[in-house]
């Protein structure tokens, strides 16, 4: 290209992008993209974005809608901080967001302040709705979410191991993080209530590598436990498995985790050690959900070549912008605090089944469903 | 339960004693704390998941691959860190103390971020060059891979001992480390024995990145912090600029946190806070570490 040509075509952009500004309206997904939880984020953007590009080609409002990622890191810091940059952009009219719950608790508070209407796809601690009716909470509820909660997965896990697995003694391990510890706490309940006895509670450290030395104390623990339940996220669960499997912990000893560690990147930490765990996911795996059928096909469809698979909470997400797009026609136009309203009255069927929800901001479509790892084709199955 | 804790403490000793004895090498002769240290440990890990790929297909896989995988790692990581003196730490040497210090802290950062930007923000896995299979010995499983672990840091430790003690490169460094000026009018060349020192530093510290990648089975840009700031630890807590010292240190830094969490009720999780405080405790006692010498301060 000649100089000259260089300069026409820059002019032509630049001409371009002075015109009159189409007017566009933000749904802001604030979730991690970097980091060791970023591989989740990236799948909850892309579902995001697939569901604004189809709204856009489907003509369902007469201004653009655009997704705009934020990324949390993961870090509850800087997810206050981005939730300070979101309510400071006029544009932005509601909030997918955010994947963790320690993320979620803070940044729903700023959220308050605006106020604008936070869905969460992912956030799974009972403290992400229930701050709302706690004293120090300022500004209205704003925060909804379209997955169920701990405390119907962890007791689930709970029965599950206590009724399928016939396991009596099970040992507690958490990660000390709002959605770790919860998790483990409902467990705990449940289990004990049902006669089961956890002989050992322990937290790690996220970011640990090294849990041998614990794995160890389990292994010879005296009241001989039969599995451990993990409250956590991958990273460590995938690293757990791995020393524990190098430790002679197979089967029939069990280890049982929650959705925060069921995602394909287990099997990158873990290899073939993830084989047999036992990962509650909230909701029926996207795979076996006849109403997910097509969203599946269409995820697919949009994002091949970028080499992604779909990730264990895109359809959570995909349906929260839904919900959103629901909630803004009915308020008649992008208004942040009567989309607010909207979200709340919201009666939805989709990807998920029906999606309402109660006076907290939960959503009443509370499914749990427990799947097994499968290494050699990094699959999931659900098992009863 | 305690032989298996012995050989989890051994393991995770190894690693330390291996990343602390870089820190001493480097403390020794220059007096500086290379603070990247720990991102010459990471790239000698992703040095040897890139070759992982390509090894195969030279060596083959099984211990030959693995031999092989290791050096390559090993000359990278050395070659890196000769580069980082070259370029960051040479040109400040006489002006100040404080001015190498920061401009390691500095190479840190930029080798993390530019893994993150470039690379990948991700874990990656790591691959197992041999097929590790767990043998019983004595009530205790252990893996071939720790077995492979705590060989490979032996030997490296035994190559170091004697290219210390019984070479003349290793007693141009010991003189160095003495007295860097009479060394230097005794008609060493001062300036090749520290980038050779910095060489061996860094070559330990990739083998130690390669093993820790095998260890954890994944591996991430900022795997280095952790275990660096533990090794450094290590390091004065046997008397840093010792090389036995340093050894010292990791193997108790690592049985102090095996013992911790496996023996203390819910240690877990207060591991670090025990080793720390028993090295607090232990430079209380012994300002200078447990084998480090009392040495005038150098004007």
């Amino acid at each position: 290209m000649t100089l000259r040509k260089a300069f026409a075509v820059a002019a032509v952009v630049l001409a371009a992008s002075c015109g009159p500004k189409e007017k566009t309206v933000k749904i802001a997904v604030a979730v991690p993209l970097t980091g060791d939880m970023g591989t989740e984020g990236q799948g909850l953007r892309r579902a995001v974005e697939m569901a604004v590009e189809e709204a856009n080609a489907a003509k369902r409002f007469p201004y653009k809608l655009v997704a705009a990622p934020y990324d949390d890191r993961a870090d509850p810091k800087e997810a206050v901080n981005v939730a300070n940059l979101i309510i400071s952009d006029p544009n932005v009219v509601a909030v997918v967001g955010h994947y963790n719950s320690g993320c979620a608790i803070p940044a729903a508070k700023v959220y308050a302040r605006a106020p604008v209407a936070m869905i969460s796809p992912a956030a799974t601690n009972p403290e992400v709705t229930a701050q709302q009716d706690s004293t120090d909470w300022s500004g209205p509820r704003i925060v909804f979410r379209v997955v169920p909660t701990d405390d119907v997965q962890g007791s689930y896990a709970a029965q599950f191991a206590f009724k399928s697995l016939g396991k009596r003694r099970m040992t507690l391990l958490h990660d000390k993080t709002p959605y770790g510890q919860g998790l483990g706490e409902q467990f705990k309940k449940t289990f004990i209530g049902l006669g089961g006895k956890i002989v050992s509670e322990d937290g790690v450290s996220v970011g640990d590598k090294d849990f041998k030395a614990l794995l160890t104390k389990v292994r010879s623990d005296a009241s001989k436990p039969e599995g451990i339940y993990f409250g956590g996220l991958y990273t460590e669960a995938g690293l757990l498995l791995k020393q524990m499997r190098e430790l002679g912990l197979k089967e029939p000893f069990a280890f049982i985790s929650g959705d925060g560690s069921k995602t394909p990147s287990i099997f990158d930490v873990a290899g073939d050690a993830a084989d047999g765990a036992y990962l509650s996911i909230v909701g029926v795996p996207v795979e076996e959900l006849p109403s997910a059928k097509t969203f599946v096909e269409d995820y697919k469809k949009r994002w091949t070549g970028s080499g992604e698979e779909l990730k264990p909470f895109d359809h959570f997400g995909y349906e929260a912008a839904q919900v959103i797009f629901a909630a803004i026609e009915r308020a008649g136009g992008p208004d942040r605090t009567k989309v607010i309203e909207e979200i709340r009255k919201t009666d939805y069927t989709g990807v998920l089944g029906r999606t309402t929800f109660d006076a907290k901001g939960d959503t009443l479509n509370k499914i749990v469903t427990m799947t097994r790892a499968r290494a050699k084709d990094r699959a999931f199955p659900s098992v009863k | 339960m305690l032989i298996q804790q012995i050989v989890n403490g051994l393991t995770l000793g190894a690693i330390y004693s291996l990343i602390a004895l870089g820190y001493t090498l480097v403390y020794g002769i220059l007096t500086m704390i290379n603070f990247a240290h720990s991102e010459v440990l990471m790239l000698g890990a992703f040095m040897a998941l890139g070759l992982a790929a390509l090894l195969p297909a030279v060596f083959g896989t099984g211990l030959v691959g693995l031999a092989g995988m290791f050096i390559l790692s090993m000359a990278g990581a050395g070659l890196i860190n000769v580069i980082i003196e070259r370029l960051a730490y040479r040109p400040l040497r006489h002006i100040s103390r404080l001015a190498p210090l920061i401009s390691a802290i500095g190479v840190s950062i930029i080798l993390q971020n530019g893994v993150f930007l470039w690379v990948s923000t991700q874990s990656l896995r790591f691959p197992e060059p041999v097929v590790i299979d767990q043998v019983q010995v004595f009530g205790a499983t252990v893996s071939t891979l720790q077995i492979i672990i705590l060989a490979a840091a032996l030997i490296l430790m035994g190559l170091l001992h004697f290219f210390v003690e019984h070479t003349k490169l290793g007693k141009a460094m010991r003189a160095c480390s003495d007295d860097i000026q009479t060394a230097g009018l005794m008609g060493i060349n001062s300036d090749y024995i520290i980038a050779l020192t910095f060489f061996v530093g860094g070559a330990l510290g990739g083998a130690a990145g390669v093993l820790y990648g095998m260890n954890y089975g994944s591996i991430k840009y900022n795997l280095g912090f952790l275990p660096g700031a533990k090794a450094f630890t290590a390091a004065v807590l046997g008397g840093i600029g010792n090389i036995r010292g340093a050894v010292l240190g990791g193997f108790i830094l690592g049985f102090l946190e095996v013992l911790a969490s496996g023996y203390i009720p819910n240690g877990a999780q207060w591991r670090d806070v025990i080793a720390f405080t028993v090295l607090i405790i232990v430079l209380l006692v012994r300002p200078s570490g447990l084998l480090g010498e009392k040495i005038a301060e150098k004007v």
